[in-house]
């Protein structure tokens, strides 16, 4: 009980705001917008499974809004060439692996600190994609989007891959050694080596699995709709952070997991709606996510001021 | 001594890491003087070699080098401040809604702004030194917070312009034959300069980044130190948010945004360790101008032109050079470490 | 420097051998070439008959020595279960963990170290003793035949010791050898077979317990002709400038200590690594505030909330850690030197060069610092004269009372009897000197008075030139008498 406080406490708050809603703005719990609304969050879910990751295992990542970019503008490329779609699946999942291990040799191989490297790639990437694509769009065939089933079919088969992304890997972070050793290297690498792990060699993996899962999101987002938007992922660092940090995943490693992390984003995908039907103006989304996370953070500072010396 | 490493003699001035920069500069500097420099059909000398483009420059690099300057300090500590960015746009903001809708007089409602940006600085310094949060985290929320109240405040669309032409001469203007805010800019950095190097804060900064612990037992108020470097790093953002509207003409949400990579980059590149302790003034001004010389010089260049993408290619530039500059300054780490590893094995 | 000079050391299976000594005899880089973490440039290491060359820690495991360190290395955010399995169980990083198994096993390895631990508690919700007994239990699971416990009792109650002993004796059943260092001679009485005594880096001899008196022992341990020549004291001690009473601190466990410090008075604070001595001059320094009891400066009631504080009264500490607390290697010497006197020497803010530099070179002539210059940087001075400058930065606070906190460790000779006179000078000067350290012989000769601190109290207070014997039985627990007999 007193180990899932976190992840407990932000699963009832965001019970909390879904029965507010269920009494001051019912019209939200439609079938069809809420499903266009979980939807549109999958791909952020498996980005922030791949951030808890990095951040359970002490690192931060801020490209992964450009890799996402990247990634989906890569992919669109490939399939408006006729690529057949597994192989612009696979395509996608392995550029962002390649962009996830730039980051991972420059983090784990160089020991640079992971935000003023990824600050760089991020932006790095940015750039290189807006000055080869010009802010254009990439126009998709036909059978691409929604996988070529109709719409509704789509929306369920990504809802449902997200979840089982979800649940593969809270199991393996649960269940298997490998899972452990990320947050053994999060909670204190020194130990870590001297129990047999390589904590450099896990790092980098974090990484690679980040980019990987980036690559994947991308290309649910770029399946979505017909065309791909070279800005899509811009932002979407942020969004992810926000709902690991607040999920319960400390920024200082080690602790944490995937369940914390889908409800708080679950949480703060609520925040939009939430200020729609509540007639409150939309501009003030970011205003509310910074002030989460600094919620989020004040209450762990406070809470582990009070417990340790 | 103003510098650690206090020049014994010709070599060691000439091989300091300030010196390599400035040459590259220079060399930057005439590489886009021949290559960026035409005439026109008319015979009037275009693109890189003119004055009005040498001023250019120097407008264009006030507010990313204030944010820089901002940043030395806190960098010094060992900290980082991601949030400068967005207070830049919200300080822009709140400066043209005091003015446009409070009917404030402009010096008044500039030194509201400059008030308001010292207390987001307080903000970040009261949850990084009083809850011993990781500056990381809580100036990425403010970076979020910040932004997000300039939009909020807006509703994503209100821009203030129509400002007097009296404020705009800062922003637009010349004075004593410089853009006016060069001026300022020059004064921000003479202060930072002192601060950094000659003064006991400055001393303290070097030592809490370097090692906090050991400063705290040389009894230095290391909490009270690193807040005075991020409540000045708000303040001077406020000043780069008054000095961006003016030379823009207008107020708007997005002002700013992206400014804080720009910043980093410059300090990093001027060769201040983002592990602390280690950093100059004049290297990260030396940064600014290298960053500004490279975007503007780019722009004269004829295949960019063809491109039509200067800002992309800048950008794109400067993230490569960040790594570049990250690499470089471990490299002799990692080569020392691997002689030792040879010999040991 | 050598610390250890060709020690034979040997271990039987199914024994509990003790290793005693005093602070820097040489007990830990035994351990350290035991378990590969330092190689040792002569001799050689037989493990069950076959002979170790280039040990490393990971070879040293799978050859079955386990070591149980004073501060635990476990994972502070996962369970106790977790941590036992992430060391114990290897290979197969996607095979599924089974949690229940993991957990039974746990409770039951966590039984036999006789621990009433939850297997599913968090590391950092345990107490250090607690920390311990999860580590002992995992080296009885990893299936250790080589066991070094490295005081393990220090913070242990007397309840949890007993256990210890339970467990202890239960290895050596099992024909696991046990190789325990402990500081307290009744526990070496009660537990031990062997004891082998370690003075100066070389072993004084291996005795079967059976045939030992505490006295032996004693003897053996401090033995040594006070070899050193110490400067003499001058004058007699004056007033007394700091009076405490019954000081406190519940954070760092130091309780009650009441002593009186005379100006030109060097106070020697003798005691084991752990007995209090650091954290009283933590608690004096204003880094832990004291949260009990009274301290007079100059007969004036005042509290020290923080070293700046201390600063002002006149308080100087010269840490122990001087890499990581006492000089910032990084920084040039004369910057060092200035640290703590910024008000002072640059009282608008602004640097003075001038004054700064006329500061260090004037300490860099008084105190002998060998150096490039006031500009070189603290890394590239040599552990003594890195010491002269953290005492140049207090010594320029022109403090009243100085706390000196093991001010010649690993110093060499030469610098060692430098320091000594430097010491014994500033006394003579007027100041009044507490001097902690683990250096037996230099307490003896430096201090006028000796104060000898067990488990975060003031034990007792010995005139100046009192015997090696008596400070040490002091130390470790003994009656004096007792230990004389």
């Amino acid at each position: 009980m007193k180990r899932h406080f976190r992840e407990l406490s932000v699963t009832a708050t965001l019970l909390l705001v879904l029965l507010g809603m269920a009494v001051f703005a019912p019209a939200f719990f439609q079938p069809q917008p809420l499903l266009s609304l979980v939807t549109r969050e999958a791909p952020t879910l498996i980005v922030a499974c791949g951030m808890a990751l990095v951040i359970i295992c002490r690192q931060i990542d801020i490209s992964v809004g450009s890799q996402f970019s990247v990634c989906g503008i890569g992919a669109g490329l490939l399939a408006a060439r006729g690529w057949p779609l597994p192989l612009v699946i696979g395509a996608a999942v392995g550029l962002g692996a390649v962009l996830g291990a730039i980051n991972g040799w420059l983090v784990a191989g160089l020991r640079l600190p992971s935000i003023v490297v990824t600050l760089a790639t991020m932006v790095t990437l940015r750039q290189g994609l807006n000055l080869g694509q010009q802010g254009a769009f990439v126009n998709l065939p036909d059978k691409v989007q929604w996988f070529g089933l109709n719409q509704s079919a789509g929306q369920w088969v990504l809802v449902l891959c997200s979840l089982a992304v979800l649940a593969t890997l809270g199991l393996a972070l649960r269940h298997w050694p490998a899972g452990r050793q990320v947050y053994a290297v999060g909670s204190n690498a020194e130990a870590a080596r001297l129990a047999g792990i390589r904590p450099q060699w896990v790092t980098f993996l974090v990484f690679v699995l980040l980019g990987a899962l980036t690559g994947l999101a991308a290309i649910m987002n770029v399946v979505q709709s017909p065309q791909v938007q070279p800005l899509a992922g811009a932002g979407l660092e942020l969004k992810v952070i926000a709902a690991v940090v607040v999920g319960g995943v400390a920024i200082a490693g080690g602790r944490g997991n995937l369940w914390g992390a889908f409800a708080g984003l679950l949480l703060l995908a609520c925040v939009s709606p939430a200020l729609t039907h509540l007639h409150i103006e939309a501009y003030w989304e970011k205003a509310i996510q910074g002030a989460i996370i600094l919620l989020a953070v004040v209450a762990d500072g406070v809470r582990q001021r009070r417990s340790g010396p | 001594m103003s510098a650690p490493d206090a020049p014994a003699g010709w070599k060691r001035l000439f091989l300091r890491y300030e010196m390599l920069l400035f040459a590259a500069l220079v060399a930057e500097w005439l590489l886009f003087h021949y290559f960026g420099t035409t005439t026109n059909r008319r015979g009037v000398v275009v693109g890189f070699g003119t004055m009005d483009r040498q001023f250019d420059i120097l407008r264009h690099s006030c507010e990313i080098g204030l944010l820089a300057l901002a940043l030395t300090p806190i960098i010094i500590t060992a900290g980082i401040d991601l949030s400068v960015g967005s207070l830049l746009g919200l300080c822009a903001i709140l400066f043209g809604k005091l003015w446009f809708d409070g009917g404030l007089p402009i010096p008044v409602a500039a030194g509201l702004t400059l008030l308001i940006g010292a207390l987001a600085g307080g903000l970040n310094a009261g949850l990084i030194t009083g809850l011993r949060l990781p500056p990381l985290i809580v100036t990425l929320g403010t970076y979020s917070l910040f932004r997000g109240l300039a939009e909020a405040i807006t509703h994503g669309a209100v821009t203030y312009t129509d400002f007097p032409t009296s404020f705009l001469f800062v922003g637009q203007e010349r004075w004593l034959g410089l853009p006016v805010q060069a001026w300022l800019f020059a004064l921000v950095a003479v202060a930072v300069w002192l601060l950094v190097h000659r003064t006991v804060f400055g001393r303290s900064f070097r030592a809490i980044g370097f090692s906090p612990e050991g400063a705290r037992y040389a009894g230095l108020p290391v909490g009270r130190r690193v807040a005075l470097a991020y409540v000045l790093a708000g303040l001077i953002a406020a000043l780069a948010a008054i000095i961006y509207t003016a030379r823009l003409g207008q107020a708007k949400a997005d002002a700013g945004t992206g400014y804080e990579l720009f910043a980093i980059t410059a300090v990093v590149l001027g060769g201040t360790s983002i592990f602390g302790g280690k950093g100059s003034v004049t290297g990260t001004l030396l940064g600014v101008a290298l960053i500004a010389v490279l975007k503007s010089g780019l722009a004269t260049l004829p295949i960019v032109i063809r491109l039509n993408a200067a800002e992309e290619i800048s950008g794109l530039l400067t993230g490569a050079l960040l790594l570049a500059a990250l690499t470089g300054s471990v490299l002799p780490k990692i080569l020392s470490s691997l002689r030792s590893h040879r010999q040991a094995g | 420097m050598r610390a250890l000079r060709g020690v034979d050391f040997d271990l039987a299976a199914g024994e509990v051998h003790a290793l005693l000594g005093e602070n820097g005899a040489g007990k830990s880089t035994l351990i350290k070439v035991v378990t590969g973490a330092h190689a040792p440039d002569a001799g050689e290491i037989t493990v069950a008959g076959r002979t170790v060359h280039g040990l490393t820690p990971t070879l040293a495991q799978q050859l079955g020595i386990a070591c149980i360190y004073q501060q635990p290395a476990l994972f502070p955010d996962l369970t106790v279960a977790e941590n036992i399995g992430l060391r114990l169980e290897h290979g197969g990083a996607t095979r599924r963990i089974d949690w229940p198994a993991r957990r039974a096993r746990t409770a039951d390895l966590l039984a036999r170290v006789g621990a009433t631990i939850d297997p599913e508690a968090e590391v950092n919700e345990l107490s250090m003793p607690e920390q311990q007994l999860v580590e002992i239990a995992c080296s009885v699971g990893a299936g250790a035949r080589i066991v070094i416990m490295d005081e393990p009792t220090a913070s242990l109650t007397q309840r949890e010791q007993g256990r210890l002993f339970t467990v202890v004796r239960e290895l050596r059943t099992a024909g696991v050898g046990v190789v325990y260092i402990s500081h307290r001679l009744e526990e070496i009485f009660a537990l031990a077979d062997r004891v082998t005594v370690l003075r100066d880096g070389a072993s004084v001899g291996t005795h079967p317990v059976a045939a030992m008196k505490e006295a032996d022992l004693i003897k053996l341990m401090v033995g040594r002709e006070v070899a050193q020549l110490y400067p003499p004291a001058e004058a007699p001690p004056g007033d007394v400038v700091l009076d405490l009473k019954a000081i406190g601190c519940t954070a760092s466990g130091v309780r009650g200590v009441t002593l009186e410090l005379r100006t030109g008075e060097i106070f020697g604070l003798a005691g084991l690594v752990g007995a209090g001595r650091t954290e009283l001059a933590r608690v004096l320094f204003g880094l832990t505030p004291a949260d009990s009891g009274e301290i007079r400066l100059n007969g004036r009631r005042v509290v020290i909330p923080s070293p700046r504080q201390a600063i002002e009264l006149g308080i100087a500490y010269v840490p122990e850690d001087r890499r990581r607390h006492g000089v910032i290697l990084e920084m040039p010497i004369a910057q060092n030197m200035t640290m703590a006197v910024h008000r002072t020497i640059f009282p608008r803010g602004w640097l003075r060069d001038g004054a700064e530099e006329a500061l260090a070179l004037d300490f860099i002539r008084t105190l002998a610092v060998k150096c490039a210059g006031p500009d070189a940087p603290g890394g590239t001075l040599s552990g003594g004269n890195q010491q002269k400058v953290s005492l140049a930065r207090w010594l320029a606070t022109k403090p009243r009372v100085l706390i000196l906190d093991e001010p010649t460790q690993g110093v060499d000779v030469g610098a060692k009897s430098e320091i000594h006179r430097i010491i014994r000078r500033l006394a003579k000067d007027g100041l009044a000197v507490l001097m902690i350290s683990s250096d037996l012989p230099e307490v003896l000769g430096m201090s006028d008075r000796i104060g000898v601190m067990r488990g975060g109290a003031l034990a007792t207070v010995l005139p100046g030139g009192s015997d090696a014997h008596t400070v040490m039985a002091a130390a470790l627990g003994q009656e004096t008498n007792k230990g004389a007999a």
